[in-house]
């Protein structure tokens, strides 16, 4: 579906319009925003980036599976795109609640504003990508998918690399970027 | 198919190699700021490009839409980096 | 006597209404779209100093000086605009009509479609009519009021966004189901429209925060949420008018009472 494309290259415009934002944000007031990323989890920001890596290459091993019509090795491996994605938000959920245990809410300053509104809409990309890979794996165990039809299997796998490509941006946007 | 013999594995390899060396190499206080910014975000534009190639299958787009795609990790960098050196020491 | 037509087109001749279409009226029609467009980026957008927005982090008495400074051109801009909204609803109905050649008549998306972008008119027309109070009668108003007036204009206009939504939704819908070759609205337009449908979301926020990204003159909730949606109106429009050609031609072709 070549109209994937448009909503992927808006998609990433939009972010890029985001994180340009970020930085200007930052710009006025690096102090605070380097205290504030000194209390995110760079561990858990890591194996983030390893969950979603690894779901990309699940989801590429499938597409690739496809191609060459083994429909019955397909599924295995859109599953094991699934399961990490819910790795991801239950990973991510796990960090959230951390924060809001000690008192750090999207509120509490432009910094946490940010963090929350951009890993937020990075998860609501996450749930969505998981779902659609739900709703193919399902569909591939019944056979839907082959050679001649991978229109949507592919347009959704294209769909999960750019998540996965938006938060090897994020992790160290958010985490990673030390300030002078 | 051979999992371990297609391209995908070996880029999914490298790609985990690579965020490794940015989370727990250059993060470490033996590298200058600068260095592990600039470091990580060349990093992050190089794996973000072969996400691009590989898993989505850029390389056998029609050459303008993989030029206005492969456009994006660099532009990105670059803005992110420019605002980066621009944005004033913490006293 | 109808022929039914040779080239790909989903609703035979059967099924068409009984009475002749106006094609004439019904490009004029599709044209309002871009003048509404037009309209509310000149006047509210410009000339009532809407981009960005006066920002939700001000207080009373900052709005009131705002109001009182900027009370003319608010006055003409606002007033035209509240008028000129009208002209959604009969952009509406065009590509509702467009929408029924694929969904065939009386379709519930091309329903939903024309009461979608009709009833957006009514957040619209109101929050401009309740700035244009607010800045008829700021000499008489306490700053209190005024930060009121501004907010509840804003809180209307932002939060009904899922009436324009499901509009856009009916719309990508029903013209991805088109079988023609060469589709009436192409690919792309039908993507950005869900583009747009996605940016609207993060707007829910407004009323939690006064500063940041998800502000109501923030970049996520003004500036990409407005944008993708006036990117996609006069781009959309483009293809309403030249479908009106096309099902005229096709009518022809097709030796349909219509024609």
């Amino acid at each position: 579906m070549d109209g994937v494309w448009v909503f992927i290259g808006a998609d990433s415009v939009i972010f890029a319009i985001l994180f340009l934002t970020f930085m200007q944000d930052r710009l006025k007031n690096p102090a605070l925003f380097e205290a504030s990323r000194h209390t995110l989890n760079m561990n858990l920001g890591g194996l983030d980036t390893l969950i979603l890596l690894s779901s990309s290459w699940s989801v590429a091993l499938a597409i690739q599976a496809l191609k060459r019509d083994l429909v019955d090795r397909v599924p295995r491996y859109l599953l094991g795109g699934v399961l990490t994605g819910l790795m991801f938000v239950v990973s991510k959920s796990i960090e959230y609640f951390q924060k809001f245990a000690h008192g750090l809410t999207p509120g509490t300053n432009p910094f946490y504003m940010w963090y929350f509104t951009l890993t937020g809409m990075h998860l609501a990309h996450v749930l969505l990508g998981t779902s659609l890979l739900t709703f193919l794996w399902i569909r591939s165990r019944r056979g839907a998918f082959s050679s001649v039809h991978r229109a949507v299997p592919e347009s959704v796998a294209s769909f999960w690399h750019l998540v996965d490509l938006l938060w090897i941006v994020l992790f160290p946007l958010l985490y990673l970027m030390k300030a002078v | 198919m051979s999992v371990l013999r297609e391209r995908v594995t070996w880029v999914w390899l490298g790609l985990m190699v690579l965020t490794c060396v940015t989370t727990w190499g250059l993060s470490k206080n033996l590298f200058s700021p600068a260095v592990a910014v600039v470091g990580n975000f060349l990093i992050a534009a190089v794996k973000v490009r072969y996400v691009m190639l590989d898993f989505m299958e850029l390389r056998q787009a029609p050459v303008p839409v993989r030029a206005v795609f492969e456009a994006w990790p660099v532009l990105v960098a670059a803005i992110i980096l420019g605002f980066w050196f621009a944005t004033p020491a913490i006293r | 006597m109808a022929t039914h037509a040779e080239h790909a087109t989903s609703v035979s001749a059967r099924a068409l209404p009984p009475y002749p279409a106006d094609y004439r009226t019904w490009k004029i029609l599709a044209w309002t779209g871009p003048v509404f467009l037009a309209a509310v980026f000149g006047l509210w957008g410009l000339l009532a100093r809407n981009m960005p927005p006066f920002p939700p982090s001000a207080t009373p008495d900052e709005v009131k000086a705002h109001f009182l400074e900027f009370r003319l051109p608010l006055l003409v801009a606002l007033s035209i605009c509240v008028t000129m909204t009208a002209l959604y609803m009969s952009w509406s109905v065009a590509v509702a009509r467009v929408m029924e050649r694929i969904e065939g008549p009386g379709g519930v998306l091309s329903k939903l479609e024309m009461m979608g972008g009709t009833i957006t008119c009514a957040p619209v027309m109101v929050t401009l009519a309740i700035w244009l109070t607010a800045a008829h009668e700021v000499n008489y108003l306490t700053p209190g009021v005024m930060h009121m007036l501004y907010w509840m204009g804003w809180l209307l206009f932002d939060l009904a966004y899922f009436v324009t939504s499901l509009q856009i939704a009916a719309i990508s819908i029903v013209f991805m189901r088109d079988k023609r070759e060469k589709k009436l609205v192409p690919e792309p337009v039908i993507w950005w429209g869900w583009v747009t449908f996605a940016s609207f979301f993060a707007v829910s926020a407004i009323p939690f925060v006064t500063t940041g990204p998800l502000a109501f003159n923030g970049v996520i909730s003004f500036w990409i949420a407005f944008f993708t949606w006036f990117f996609w109106i006069p781009s959309l429009s483009y293809f309403i008018i030249k479908a009106v050609d096309r099902i005229k031609a096709e009518d022809k072709v097709a030796g349909r009472v219509n024609a």
